[in-house]
């Protein structure tokens, strides 16, 4: 669900102006025609990262019984489980996440990450945006600012949620919207996303044919364009739209099934394993933003039943794959990956319904990729898991400076409204020094 | 000295600082002023003074002390409305952060005045009047809120319009706060302030307004649970005042529109076409395209009010019906997804969606409408368990079924299981019938409104004793006649039993909605004695008198009902007038917070008024906005009102609604009996009981209904529904398998002209294939193609060599065009 409040008067179909470039004289048009180029220019580029997958654990998952385990708290704190070493010394995750502690060389655990926002979609919004929400402002998700910044094939959807995510345009305006799949590969099946792959008749040429006769037909709003977004949102989307269904290239980024089983057997066969299967191939296709989101994290009842007998095994094995196979197909190093959910969990668990509830004090969050140094722990929180262990800790704000960055994105950088609002990319919070060290 | 005496001296000096204003009343001059002297002898306010300083110093902001966890161990309520709690939080404990016995020492003033020691840093300057105002405080015995104290009244502020004219000029706002005492105080030190739009205007916190653009928005002062806004204007062109051109403003709703667009010399477009009107009026009051038909009879009509004939005539279309119907299932949560296993989901929906339409179709005021569904109760006084399931199994019945929108009320609304708790019933109902959100107040108090927790309990309170369950007395008898069904199955399967034989005409038992008596509240379907219940309070009024404790809803309707009401007349208005705008006078439309004022109060009080005036007609509220010229306008800009897309100075292409787009898809490739229906037959369409009634049901247009927006009315927010475009909706629109189903449909135009040509093929007769290029454009984008479209849409079909081809093309590539998506 997307929400537009504006009680500050700026209009739900303003579209930004393109910041920096703005000021270098460039229009909005020159912008796309360079941003139809597609490639992330390598030059003078500090980042490494030209891609990035965003896992969202939807409800929030329990820190202290993942990636923050504390052993050594009373029992009604430490809970059912116990902890395993990893491949990397000194670093121990919770025992149901065995794949991921043979690869945790692989990414960088951020612990002690805290914020206040205890409610679902307020805690989403500040985790998807790393602006804690405002009311009049809908700050715009990672998938929209990464895929404004970052120029993409204009056969290709530049920002694909699977199957669907949080993330939405805000104050970007409605081109930088998600593409939503609606649904999830199945294994060793072709996933077409509906719509994608041209109907029995349709062949490409007979498509540009009828491209050109819209594109005559549809001339008479033109000159309206320059005062309206939506007219110059709807025609944008109409070009991607022809562009990507005349190239085989996106049906072919979607086909799982094209990929060899030296890949195809890293990952799980639920839902989340052969989703990252896809984020996976999409990135290796030029997509440059890839969602998935994996849900039933809101442990409040049956917490260890639940994670032991589901959500953890299926994350070990989808989040594992993904990792390795980016790192076998050379992607890891240009894809930063980033998993987190809106908060971690009480670290009391609640011993009438054995579950866990809302708790954003002392979350944990997974970067990987993009040259942000994996093996290491950044952080940390207190011996019972309520806190961060010293002072603030990591904020959701200097999550959101580090992971663009990763990409060479200044999150300091401000949009400006057609009113002239500023709207900075990440308004607080800084890089995390040591993800880059 | 006591305090008392103490107190009564404050009084004294307190008259002495005072100063006599406009009005003729005295007041007391501003606390930086009276906080200058260092001898000042005046003892502060917690209240009065205390709180409001913190708040100003954002001590009790979320980032800081009013974080729910607090900072550094010390919490404040979130902006500030907790005294008990806030002055403990201060005064209290064993060594209180006031410390009265070394008030210079005190946590309170020492940190804050010492930035390398606080977290926050420097707020105040040591010696400054804030220091001094807390260290008076603490000095004098830091005394909190008691039983007794004046109880805040009103906030003013002045100038209520500041009108620029060039960038950096200032002016200075004065804010008075009033209290039940009659003092009336200068606070203008004392609040917060907040620019609704930075680029046009800033405020800084001594609340001086500095122009900073073009155009216009508000400036809001906020202090103790007041909220004053005041507007801040500066033309957009040198055509204002005096300036401006002779603007024809017809109906009073121009005359209002225009008074404003003159200050800010915005020069409105021209009136539009009666193409464009009747495409416009069309879609937006009856969710529906005009005919080929009825657009060549209307461009034809020479009558000069042919336009408000026009509009006369829709409002007597079942799609007007439908369309608004529509509109109140979304705001009143309608879903069949809502209602638990107990009920019959999809015969829920559907009788709730008639009830409405019937209201709709027979303009039933609105305020009687929504007291209907406010006051939702499954038996009549008097009416027994038994003759209540007789009648309801009636309204199942397949043979001569009893006819449920006949009922004097809708209880539905009060049966859904996604909010059977009260808190949830206070949410759903202020957001649907009073565009007020209070979700803020159930925490803490409104950042951004006067609401506290206390208006947000008062509140609830109407709610507590609503139920929807067994029949509390009776029990037994719903038992015994359940085990007589003797149904199996689980508990879906069984109330879809209990269906079926009462569609055979059986009367079966239900659950129904009931009230508890005085005295008791609901809980999970049960009444619960309660003697400690909160006495209903309806939104900034008064408790509820004795003689409503029955049915405390009865007192929330006859408030809302009341002509001073501030909300329930207004938020419909604002609403219905965004669904023809696509802005509301107020947006978002339902959001009536006081920090959130009207582009132009004088039209939406006109609206209003004239609405209650009317007798919540709301017919007369459509002919009243879409008569006016200012719904009549152009979308072609001047260089004046190219940015205005909030004072209605033109029109503004809006994409058109998910369910109203999916059905102009239906009609523009419509076979050509279907077509003669389109204005009558609502049954398959999704503006009518399909998407009204069975949105959250499987079903086969799911897909495009979510893929464009529609509102899944599970939020308390108009924003639900999303008429932003994406990409999925454009490859939709080229390619989905519904799209071409459409197309190619055996009952679809495109079928009818390929048998036209085949036939005249066979007769040797050559097809006018300009006229069904004509008709191509008329389906679509209302109007008759230019002659330079008329040619290219020729050589497309010369170029492809077969006609009916052709003609796929033309009507496919019209549908993608933006002209055919959008309203404008």
């Amino acid at each position: 669900m997307t929400t537009h409040r504006y009680c500050d008067g700026i209009g739900r179909r303003d579209l930004l102006r393109v910041g920096a470039l703005g000021a270098a004289g460039l229009c909005l048009a020159d912008y796309l025609r360079l941003a139809e180029a597609g490639e992330v220019s390598g030059d003078g580029r500090r980042a490494k990262a030209t891609s990035a997958i965003f896992i969202n654990l939807a409800g929030g998952p329990s820190h202290l019984d993942s990636f923050d385990p504390k052993p050594q708290a009373p029992v009604e704190y430490r809970g059912e489980f116990t902890s395993m070493a990893t491949n990397v010394p000194g670093v121990e995750l919770c025992e149901h996440l065995p794949k991921l502690a043979r690869c945790a060389d692989k990414f960088a655990l951020l612990r002690g990450v805290s914020h206040t926002l205890t409610e679902h979609q307020m805690g989403t919004k500040y985790m998807n945006t790393g602006n804690r929400p405002l009311p009049s402002l809908e700050f715009p998700g990672y998938g929209a600012v990464v895929s404004k910044e970052l120029p993409s094939p204009p056969d290709l959807p530049p920002f694909v949620a699977i199957p669907k995510t949080p993330q939405v345009a805000g104050v970007l305006g409605v081109e930088y919207a998600p593409f939503s799949t609606q649904g999830t590969p199945r294994p060793g099946q072709p996933f077409t996303v509906r719509g994608i792959t041209l109907g029995r008749d349709l062949t490409a040429k007979k498509l540009q044919r009828r491209h050109e006769l819209l594109g005559d037909l549809d001339a008479g709003f033109r000159a309206d364009e320059e005062n309206s977004g939506l007219l110059r949102g709807l025609d944008r989307f109409s070009q991607r739209a022809h562009e990507i269904l005349s190239s085989p290239r996106s049906s072919r980024a979607f086909d799982i099934s094209q990929e060899p089983e030296s890949i195809t057997r890293l990952f799980p066969e639920d839902s989340l394993g052969q989703s990252c299967l896809l984020a996976t191939r999409l990135v290796e296709a030029g997509v440059r933003f890839v969602s998935v989101d994996h849900g039933g994290w809101d442990t409040h009842d049956h917490n260890f039943e639940q994670l032991q007998g589901k959500l953890l095994p299926e994350l070990d094995g989808g989040l594992a794959g993904l990792l390795t196979a980016l790192d076998l197909k050379g992607l890891l190093e240009t894809t930063a990956v980033f998993v987190t959910g809106e908060f971690g969990r009480t670290p009391k668990v609640s011993t009438n319904r054995v579950g866990r509830d809302h708790y954003p004090r002392a979350m944990f969050v997974i970067l990987a990729g993009g040259g942000m140094r994996g093996g290491q722990v950044i952080g940390a929180s207190d011996a019972r898991g309520e806190a961060p262990a010293s002072g603030a800790g990591i904020s959701p704000d200097d999550v959101a400076a580090s992971f663009y960055h990763s990409l060479g994105i200044d999150a300091r950088e401000e949009y400006r409204t057609p009113t002239g609002r500023p709207v900075s990319i990440v308004r607080y919070g800084s890089v995390v020094k040591e993800l880059f060290a | 000295m006591s305090l008392r005496i103490l107190g009564s001296l404050v009084l004294v000096s307190l008259l002495a600082v005072a100063f006599v204003s406009a009005r003729g009343e005295k007041v007391i001059r501003p606390a930086d002023d009276r906080f200058a002297a260092a001898d000042v002898q005046e003892i502060p306010d917690f209240r009065r003074h205390v709180l409001p300083l913190l708040g100003r110093l954002g001590c009790n902001g979320r980032s800081c002390h009013g974080s729910f966890q607090g900072q550094g161990g010390f919490r404040l309520s979130l902006f500030g409305y907790d005294f008990p709690a806030d002055h403990q939080a201060l005064a209290g404990g064993d060594s209180p952060r006031a410390d009265v016995a070394h008030p210079a020492d005190s946590l309170m003033l020492y940190k804050p005045t010492h930035g390398d020691e606080h977290g926050g840093g420097q707020r105040m300057e040591p010696g400054s009047w804030p220091a001094r105002l807390i260290h008076r405080w603490i000095e004098s015995g830091a005394r909190g809120v008691e039983q007794g104290d004046p109880e805040f009244v009103s906030l003013e502020v002045t100038p209520r319009e500041v009108v620029f004219t060039g960038n950096g000029e200032q002016s200075a706002l004065r804010v008075t706060a009033r209290w039940s005492d009659g003092s009336v105080e200068d606070v203008t030190p004392l609040c917060r302030y907040q620019t609704n739009d930075e680029s046009i205007a800033e405020v800084d916190e001594h609340g001086v307004v500095s122009s900073r653009g073009r155009g216009d928005t508000h400036v809001v002062a906020f202090y103790d649970s007041g909220v004053a806004v005041s507007q801040i204007l500066r033309p957009v062109s040198d055509r204002f005042g005096s300036a401006y051109p002779t603007v024809a403003t017809p109906t009073k709703v121009d005359e209002l529109i225009v008074a404003k667009l003159r200050m800010l010399g915005i020069v409105p477009s021209e009136v539009c076409s009666d193409g464009e009107f009747l495409r416009r009026v069309s879609l937006d009051m009856t969710g529906t395209l005009p005919t080929p038909d009825e657009i060549e009879v209307f461009i034809a009509d020479t009558s000069p009010d042919k336009r408000s004939k026009k509009i006369d005539e829709l409002l007597t279309r079942p799609t007007y019906v439908a369309r608004w119907t529509t509109k109140l299932c979304e705001i009143t949560g309608n879903s069949t997804k809502h209602f638990d296993d107990n009920a019959p989901s999809d015969e829920y929906a559907m009788h709730w969606y008639e009830w409405i339409a019937r209201r709709v179709r027979e303009n039933v005021p609105y305020d009687e409408l929504v007291a209907g569904i406010a006051l939702g109760r499954s038996r009549r006084p008097g009416e027994s368990y038994r003759d209540y399931v007789e009648e309801e199994s009636g309204f199942y019945r397949e043979n001569d079924p009893l006819d449920f929108a006949a009922r004097e009320t809708m209880p539905y609304y009060w049966a859904k299981h996604t909010s059977r708790m009260p808190e949830e019933r206070a949410l759903n109902f202020s957001y649907a019938f009073l565009g007020v959100r209070i979700e803020c107040a159930q925490c803490h108090k409104h950042p951004f409104d006067r609401w506290t927790q206390a208006d947000f309990k008062g509140f609830t309170a109407f709610f507590e004793p609503i139920g929807y369950g067994v029949p509390p007395d009776d029990k037994k008898l719903y038992q015994a006649m359940i085990d007589e069904l003797g149904d199996k199955g689980n508990q879906s399967q069984r109330v879809r039993a209990r269906l079926t034989r009462a569609q055979r005409g059986e009367i079966v038992p239900w659950l129904e909605v009931f009230v508890a008596p005085p005295g008791a509240r609901v809980e999970k379907g049960r009444i619960v004695n309660d003697a400690e219940a909160a006495v209903p309070r309806v939104l900034g009024g008064d408790e509820i008198a004795p003689e409503f404790r029955d049915d405390p809803r009865q007192a929330l309707v006859n408030w809302m009902r009341r002509k001073d009401n501030p909300y329930f007349a207004r938020v419909f208005v604002n609403r219905v007038w965004a669904e023809y705008f696509g802005v509301g006078i107020i947006n978002p439309p339902d959001d009536m917070n006081q920090a959130n004022p009207p582009s132009n109060a004088a039209l939406l009080d006109h609206l209003t008024g004239g609405f209650i005036e009317h007798g919540f007609d709301m017919k007369w509220l459509h002919r009243e906005i879409a008569g006016s010229q200012a719904y009549q306008r152009s979308l072609r800009a001047n260089e004046t009102n190219r940015l205005d897309e909030k004072n209605f100075s033109r029109a503004v292409a809006r994409r058109l609604p998910a369910e109203v787009l999916l059905d102009a898809i239906d009609q523009a490739t419509a076979g050509s009996a279907e077509l003669a229906r389109a204005a009558t037959d609502v049954e398959q369409r999704a503006i009518g009981p399909q998407g009204g009634a069975f949105v959250g049901r499987r079903r086969y247009n799911d897909y495009a209904a979510t893929v464009f927006g529609r509102s899944p009315r599970d939020a308390n927010c108009d924003c639900s529904s999303s008429n932003e475009p994406n990409l999925l909706q454009a490859i939709y629109l080229k390619n989905d398998k519904e799209l071409v189903q459409a197309l190619e449909t055996k009952d679809g135009w495109l079928h009818e002209i390929q048998q036209q040509i085949s036939k005249a093929d066979r007769g040797g007769t050559a097809i006018d294939t300009a006229a069904l290029i004509e008709e191509a454009y008329l389906r679509t984008v209302s109007r008759l193609p230019t002659a330079a479209e008329s040619e290219r849409c020729a050589a497309h079909l010369e170029q492809i060599g077969d006609p009916a081809e052709g003609l796929y093309e033309v009507l496919w590539a019209l549908l993608n065009t933006r002209e055919f998506v959008t309203n404008h």
